[in-house]
């Protein structure tokens, strides 16, 4: 993406990228905003899937799976055609499962059965297996390329984590790979540390004595443990390297897009940008930023202003009300009433306009599109609520 | 009055005032206003002549900016905001260092081992430990003396990481025992699950929205809570919801203005459509928020403290003001 050129509208990146991973802080709709680009993707003729790595049952409730699970559920293709999927159109949804995508990966890189068994049978693989060295997000990433690399599929959309551990996700593969190589899991590697203390004296002073220090406050046994389950890895961390290299390649390359997706008001808004600060500094590419839930002016034109909007009004709402609902009904009221509300609301219009503006200007000076999805009367959560969305993001800027 | 408007700003008669407590643990899903209500806790316990202390765990520092206009930061090493008030940012390589430094005597030692770039890195990597530190580094705050006697803070209240992380940040301390078996790594988890576990001091406040999604993250946190987590939990504080837009005499307002002739003219404002819709959202979103409180109430078993949705959000100490009310009704203002 080349600054200041024109942005790739969300359908074009939807019909050419093979991944697109959407970014937010927490609270904004980004599992909506996923499956919103996701439906988006399968109108355009595209097999899609979206996968959501956020254990809550969020996505399936949009999606309306009863139970989503690990492996892709496809929605029925009657259903996609009420929503404007041509039939070449596919969407499934799934939910990562990151501790048996990490146990697939030890299962598919171990020499030997019992080399598995023995991985998956330590207590410290068992208890950290799904937070080590950021397997988690590891275990996503994988799983994406995984699936983008399948013939069944033109497509991923990938949920990620709120907010600080978006990023995280990011550095996922380079993580574990520094976790891997670094000079003290090597020490811890030494068979001698594993043959005991006399051996783990004879270390080099620097590793030996951090080794000392988390000794003396762990105890040797949890140590020995952690050494343990090290020394099972060994023997699988170069196909593990190889791997978690490739997977970065992907991520990074020109099939991968990002999408930013933030909430209006100022707070979110700010979020928002401190996210794109760390984005930008990543070598990850942004394609673009979906302000979700923001408050829209329903009328014709903007007239957002809440100055405009005055009480010479009054007098002619009230005489209609009045006339329309009898003498009884409380029209003078009823007028004031309505003329206060219309007032508040243009004001959080404009307010919402005015947070977002400074990031949305951002975004499009990277050569990014933005798209602003109204905040519903209803929350978003089914087809056809993803549908309303997806219209919004599919319009012209 | 439905159920949820009957609870709406005070809860009911036979929950203990929060301020009773000596540590809260606030958690909720991410933009549910969390750190609003640690500073309102906070603003309130302090008017209430109790020394307390807010600490936050999250990379990026709010309560300065809620709680003082000065742009100071808090630190590790924490700031005051006038009598009885402070709160600090719990760093989790710093509460290592204090850690190790506690445990081994040798400062330039310990310095050498946390500046070390291996270790560094396998700490990168390593899970868990942040956790447990920092709620090490609050139990160990909690035994702190103040010179005269007595402890050093009433009230310490902890903003906790967003829910899905918050219930692993809870679990830490028991998965911790289960992975280490022997030495003072295992006492200490130990002594942090008790003080979580303790009924009478510590409460877990969780924080959600009268919407879908906040409110059942909510509900499974609280039967996880429940479940393995032996952390007690009392009531669910929902936040951000909206007072009714219409005045009582007219409750369908929205019908009426759309009921109005579409050539109407209004002078110098929007025309009756518009004015119709205006209504028409606000009335849903209020509808919808009200329907939540009474899924929140029913999905948790819990009774509900709700606070008011501010249409400038939350800048400082007016709007905490408005938050605090609610939270601790036995505290004049």
């Amino acid at each position: 993406m080349s600054r200041n050129a024109e942005p790739v509208a969300p359908s074009a990146l939807l019909a050419s990228r093979r991944i697109v991973i959407c970014l937010g802080c927490g609270g904004v709709g980004k599992t909506t905003v996923s499956a919103a680009l996701a439906l988006l993707g399968a109108r355009l003729g595209r097999r899609v899937l979206v996968l959501t790595i956020d254990p809550a049952r969020r996505l399936a409730d949009a999606l309306g799976l009863e139970a989503m699970g690990h492996e892709p559920r496809r929605i029925a293709p009657d259903v996609l055609a009420r929503l404007g999927v041509p039939p070449e159109g596919e969407l499934s949804a799934a939910m990562l499962d990151m501790k048996s995508t990490f146990d697939e990966l030890v299962g598919r890189f171990a020499r030997s059965d019992a080399e598995r068994e023995r991985i998956l049978a330590n207590p410290i693989y068992q208890h950290v297996s799904d937070a080590l060295a950021g397997s988690a997000e590891y275990s996503a990433m994988e799983k994406v390329y995984q699936l983008a690399e399948s013939k069944d599929l033109d497509l991923v959309v990938l949920d990620t984590p709120p907010a600080q551990h978006a990023l995280d996700f990011l550095e996922a593969p380079e993580r574990l790979l520094g976790f891997l190589e670094s000079p003290l899991v090597r020490l811890m590697l030494h068979p001698a540390f594993a043959a005991g203390r006399t051996g783990f004296r004879l270390f080099q002073r620097g590793a030996a004595r951090v080794l000392k220090v988390l000794e003396r406050v762990s105890g040797l046994a949890f140590l020995e443990d952690v050494s343990e389950f090290l020394l099972a890895f060994e023997g699988m961390s170069e196909g593990f390297r190889e791997r978690a290299r490739s997977v970065e390649e992907t991520l990074f390359g020109p099939q991968t897009a990002f999408v930013l997706a933030a909430g209006p008001g100022p707070q979110a808004a700010a979020q928002g940008a401190a996210l794109l600060e760390r984005l930008t500094a990543s070598r990850a590419s942004l394609a673009g930023l979906v302000v979700n839930r923001m408050r829209l002016w329903p009328g014709p034109g903007d007239g957002s202003a809440p100055a405009a909007i005055s009480n010479d009004a009054l007098a002619v709402l009230a005489a209609a009300l009045g006339e329309a609902h009898g003498a009884v009904f409380p029209a003078q009221d009823a007028a004031a009433a309505a003329l206060d509300l219309a007032r508040g609301y243009a004001s959080l219009v404009q307010r919402d306009a005015a947070a977002v503006e400074p990031l949305a200007g951002r975004v499009r000076k990277g050569g990014g599109f933005v798209r602003r999805i109204p905040e519903f009367d209803r929350d978003v959560h089914d087809l056809d609520g993803l549908a309303a969305i997806a219209d919004r993001l599919a319009e012209l800027a | 009055m439905s159920a949820a408007a009957a609870l709406a700003g005070a809860p009911s008669g036979d929950l203990a005032p929060l301020l009773g407590r000596r540590l809260i643990i606030v958690t909720g899903k991410g933009g549910t206003g969390k750190t609003s209500v640690v500073a309102a806790l906070g603003l309130a316990a302090a008017r209430a002549g109790k020394r307390v202390l807010l600490a936050e765990t999250g990379r990026d520092e709010n309560l300065p900016r809620l709680l003082s206009r000065d742009g100071k930061r808090a630190g590790y090493g924490g700031r005051a905001y006038g009598a009885g008030l402070r709160s600090m940012r719990i760093d989790p390589y710093e509460a290592l260092s204090e850690y190790l430094r506690l445990q081994i005597g040798v400062a330039p030692l310990v310095r050498g081992v946390v500046g070390n770039r291996g270790f560094r890195q396998l700490m990168d990597a390593a899970p868990g430990w942040r956790e447990l530190i920092t709620l090490g580094k609050v139990w160990h705050l909690q035994q702190q003396l103040a010179p005269g006697g007595g402890p050093l803070f009433d009230l310490l209240v902890v903003d906790a990481p967003a829910t899905g992380h918050g219930l692993t940040f809870l679990d830490v301390p028991r998965v911790v025992q289960s992975a280490v078996r022997t030495g003072p790594l295992r006492r200490h988890a130990g002594a942090v699950e008790a003080m979580l576990e303790d009924p009478e001091a510590t409460l877990l406040l969780p924080v959600a929205l009268p919407e879908e999604l906040p409110g059942r993250e909510t509900a499974e946190l609280v039967a996880r809570v429940r479940g393995d987590i032996g952390i007690h939990v009392d009531r669910v504080v929902v936040n951000a919801v909206p007072a009714a837009p219409f005045p009582a005499s007219v409750p369908d307002l929205d019908e009426r203005l759309a009921a109005l002739p579409a050539g109407l003219v209004l002078p110098g404002a929007p025309a009756p459509a518009a004015l119709a819709r205006c209504a028409a959202h606000l009335r849903s979103r209020y509808e919808l928020a009200q329907e939540y409180l009474g899924k929140i109430a029913e999905w948790t078993g819990l009774p509900l403290v709700s606070l008011p949705w501010l249409p400038e959000g939350v800048r400082g100490e007016a709007e905490l003001e408005a938050l605090a009310g609610p939270l601790a009704p036995e505290v004049p203002r």
